[in-house]
């Protein structure tokens, strides 16, 4: 059976052992945008404390991003945003039945097993521009031994955000094909925990990660360069990943979208209705935050997402990661 | 017969209550202060009903205002009829004319990281300051910033640091607020040279209790501004504050090690007389394991620093220490659970202060994040109490070592935290029925006494009367203390006097007729 609480000693933690510090909302970016502290993990647990029930709290814990910023710089080690998902299940979505839908339907078809020893799970994003998934294979497909998984759970990430049950024979679809491989490369920051629990033989890496791994990619970084952590993937590692991208800052000599804790700032701030396509995001501000007073000739993405944001809001060149290969070659 | 009724006497505000505690309850425990009696409601329906006509939104919800139910301590518990996040000078305006109006009480609350329920509302308004925490403008030239009152000095290091920047001095807790810091002190490791966080206050716009909306500084409504700082939300709420800033520069740092907290205490003294070092303060393990903390800016201070005064301080090197420790438990071995004690929190607690991502070549980058980080880690949890003793500088190895004996015999284990303030003559009258004892020349020393809770579980009579024993010693010296508002407001009589404490009185009823502004606070 899956289990979809993270097993480690945060998960036996909830809001009752908020001590209030309030090291989460800092890096809150919903709490920055609206500056309410109902919009923060801090408030959460707070009002759940004295007597308020999830009902109680409906919007925020729907605009919550779940960039899992507040995980890391809990000093009671409280799996924040497990308890946020937690809580989202006691709540019920209205797209609850479409989103069971659709994974009733993915559970219908199921993908082939992987044959090779690494997978890729691309996610939608990166899907929707097969020029840069093709690129993005070519380069971490080196030994012949990459292949890009059919079924990437897009549709099991998002249920998980919404707090919607996914059912033993959905999760199985995802998983069974995947038993082969021994390295696991997924887009889908949010899935990389879960991906970790539910494949204990199998190595779990970012595609950031791995991405940047390359010395193909590395080499080409610059020191007037803003490098974008994608934060949800980021956090979700942190203890290891935060010495990975010292050594990379110290290596390559580039900016990059931490503050002043080593927390990766969002260049996003989209909460659930923005995901499920029923708000238009706006991410002027955040993106436009992340910029503030940093002088940089361009700016590296490791999400698709993040290089939208930044475009609207910057003149100087977006790229992604993997297009770092393409200009050095150039 | 119909049981017997008990009435609770109203309290003045502005007045210190009866204890409503049986006088044959709690034997032995001395007894100051408990919390205020909730404010019973009166007249809040059409206040309420006038803030939402002038377009105010009140929140009177169980999640709004649950969540301001306690304070960084959690002794002290209470909760508002409603809650105002605030967003504008005008708003909270606003909001004050209306509850002078109809009598409504109005508590503040920033980073809401007092101890003693000053930012718990009991009953009427919480005013959450955290909604105005936005950055104005930074002046590279001039070295100031303009900012909203309710911004957390981490948000301000956050954008200050983008231009390279960097605050002066504010407590190392990354959530304090700059509006409630500049209220009541706010102390840090530079204090020894740069004062206390409220010196770096340059000009603020104040709402003050009656409403209107003042700019004020030294040679702008000066009486204002000298009754603002250092005044425990007494007269006007901070709305923007103009503050010194600096260049940014990571510390060099050093520490020694001591075992005794007296030699500690005079060497870092000797440190802040001679201007010796830019950041100095003591933190302990156990008090027969005292560090002192000392730090520089530049390479030239660290150099005049080795050259200087290194060798006339008397603590050890970390190897030094060990082997003075390994001899001192060597002739003590009925002591060696301490020594384990010892030697798993520095297992604990040095790795933290070293973590490879804040340190780069010898240099510690963002102190405050590293310290805060660890003040929760390791000290903080769900209930935390930190009394503390402000006195002059010479009477302060003596408080260290009185308050030391009183934690000793509530507690297995505890830190104290030590540092100077450097003060400014020309601040004497903010400095007036403050934390700044009233002797001080000079510097102004304070010492925390924050007890480990550990997993154990203490009353709050229990804490009360630690807390008690350690404000006594503050009597007895003639001293002052940071954290005298709240639950320890018994104290402000016995500590300043009648003649100060009626005079800022008067000045409190002349400005808030009413009495509505963070009134339990220290009045």
């Amino acid at each position: 059976m899956f289990d979809f609480v993270i097993n480690t000693p945060a998960a036996h933690k909830s809001y009752s052992d908020c001590s209030g510090c309030g090291l989460c909302t800092l890096v809150c970016p919903v709490w920055r945008r609206k500056r309410d502290l109902q919009h923060s993990p801090l408030g959460w647990a707070k009002a759940l404390q004295h007597g308020a029930a999830p009902g109680d709290l409906v919007d925020a814990l729907w605009n919550c991003t779940l960039c899992r910023a507040c995980d890391p710089v809990c000093p009671e080690r409280i799996d924040v945003s497990g308890m946020i998902l937690k809580l989202r299940a006691q709540l019920v979505h209205p797209q609850t039945a479409v989103l069971q839908g659709r994974m009733a339907a993915q559970a219908r078809r199921p993908a082939p097993a992987c044959q090779e020893k690494t997978a890729l799970l691309a996610g939608e994003a990166l899907r929707a521009h097969p020029a840069l998934l093709s690129r993005i294979t070519a380069l971490l497909d080196k030994a012949g031994v990459l292949v890009v998984a059919h079924d990437d759970g897009a549709d099991i990430s998002l249920a998980l955000e919404a707090g919607v049950t996914v059912s033993p024979e959905r999760l199985a679809a995802l998983i069974e094909p995947l038993r082969r491989a021994d390295k696991v490369i997924v887009a889908d920051g949010l899935l990389l925990p879960y991906l970790a629990q539910w494949l204990p033989a199998a190595r779990i890496f970012s595609l950031g990660e791995t991405l940047s791994s390359l010395e193909i990619i590395r080499r080409n970084l610059r020191v007037t360069d803003l490098y974008v952590i994608e934060p949800r993937a980021y956090h979700a590692d942190y203890v290891r990943l935060i010495k990975y991208y010292d050594r990379l800052r110290k290596e390559r000599g580039c900016d990059f979208n931490l503050d002043l804790q080593r927390i990766a700032i969002p260049a996003t701030v989209r909460g659930l209705p923005q995901r499920l396509g029923l708000m238009v995001p706006d991410d002027d501000a955040q993106a436009s935050w992340v910029l503030h007073g940093r002088s940089i000739t361009r700016i590296v993405v490791e999400s698709l997402e993040d290089r939208a944001a930044f475009e609207k809001v910057s003149n100087v060149p977006v790229v992604h990661l993997a297009e770092l290969a393409d200009s050095l070659r150039r | 017969m119909p049981p017997e009724t008990s009435e609770l006497v109203l309290t003045e505000p502005g007045a210190i209550g009866p204890c409503h505690v049986g006088p044959d309850a709690l034997l032995g425990i001395k007894r100051q202060q408990t919390n205020p009696t909730r404010w019973n409601g009166q007249r809040w329906h059409p206040f309420a009903a006038a803030l939402r006509d002038g377009g105010i939104e009140l929140r009177e919800n169980i999640a709004a205002c649950g969540t301001f139910a306690t304070d960084a301590g959690g002794t002290a518990y209470g909760l508002p009829h409603g809650v105002v996040i605030a967003r504008s000078a005008a708003q909270v305006s606003a909001l004050l004319k209306a509850a002078q109006q109809f009598r409504v009480p109005v508590t503040v609350r920033g980073g809401g990281l007092t101890t003693e329920g000053e930012s718990v509302a009991f009953g009427g308004v919480l005013l959450d300051m955290t909604g105005m925490s936005r950055v104005l403008h930074v002046d590279t030239e001039a070295l100031t910033v303009r900012t909203e009152g309710g911004i957390f000095w981490h948000s301000l290091a956050e954008e200050l640091r983008r231009y390279g920047m960097d605050y002066l001095s504010a407590p190392l807790n990354l959530t304090s607020s700059v509006g409630g810091t500049l209220g009541v002190g706010g102390i840090d490791v530079n204090s020894p040279r740069l004062g206390c966080s409220a010196d770096q206050a340059l000009a603020l716009q104040v709402v003050t209790p009656r409403g209107d909306i003042v700019e004020c500084s030294d040679t702008q409504n000066a009486e204002l501004f000298q009754r603002v700082v250092l005044g425990y939300g007494q007269f006007g709420v901070i709305t923007e504050a103009t503050l010194k800033i600096r260049r940014y520069t990571p510390l060099r740092m050093h520490y020694f090690y001591y075992d005794s907290l007296r030699t500690a205490v005079e060497d870092m003294q000797l440190l802040n007389r001679n201007d010796a070092s830019d950041y100095s303060g003591i933190l302990t393990i156990m008090d027969c394991a005292v560090n002192l903390l000392v730090a520089f800016d530049s390479d030239e201070r660290e150099t005049a620093f080795r050259a200087n005064w290194q060798s006339k301080l008397r603590g050890h090197g970390e190897p030094g220490f060990a082997l003075c420790m390994l001899r001192r438990y060597a002739l003590r071995p009925w002591k060696l659970p301490e020594a384990w004690y010892l030697l798993q929190r520095k297992r604990e607690l040095f790795p933290e202060f070293r973590r490879s991502e804040y340190m780069h070549d010898g240099l510690m980058y963002d102190r405050t994040v590293v310290f805060s980080r660890a003040v929760w880690k390791f000290w903080g949890s769900k209930q935390m109490v930190i009394p503390d003793l402000a006195t002059s500088a010479e009477k302060f190895a003596e408080a260290v070592e009185r308050g030391n004996a009183v934690c000793r015999k509530y507690f297995p284990h505890y830190t104290l935290y030590c540092v100077g303030i450097r003060l400014r003559p020309e601040h004497k009258p903010h400095y007036e029925m403050s934390c700044i004892p009233p002797d001080a020349e000079g510097w102004a020393y304070g010492c925390e006494f924050e007890p480990m809770m550990d997993d154990r579980v203490y009353s709050r009579d229990y804490l009360q009367s630690f807390k008690n024993a350690i404000y006594d010693i503050g009597v007895e010296l003639g001293g002052s203390y940071y954290r005298f508002g709240g639950m320890m407001k018994g104290y402000i009589r016995r500590v300043f006097g009648d003649e100060v404490v009626d005079r800022h009185l008067a000045m409190k009823r002349e400005a808030d007729p009413a009495m509505i502004l963070n009134r339990d606070v220290i009045f």
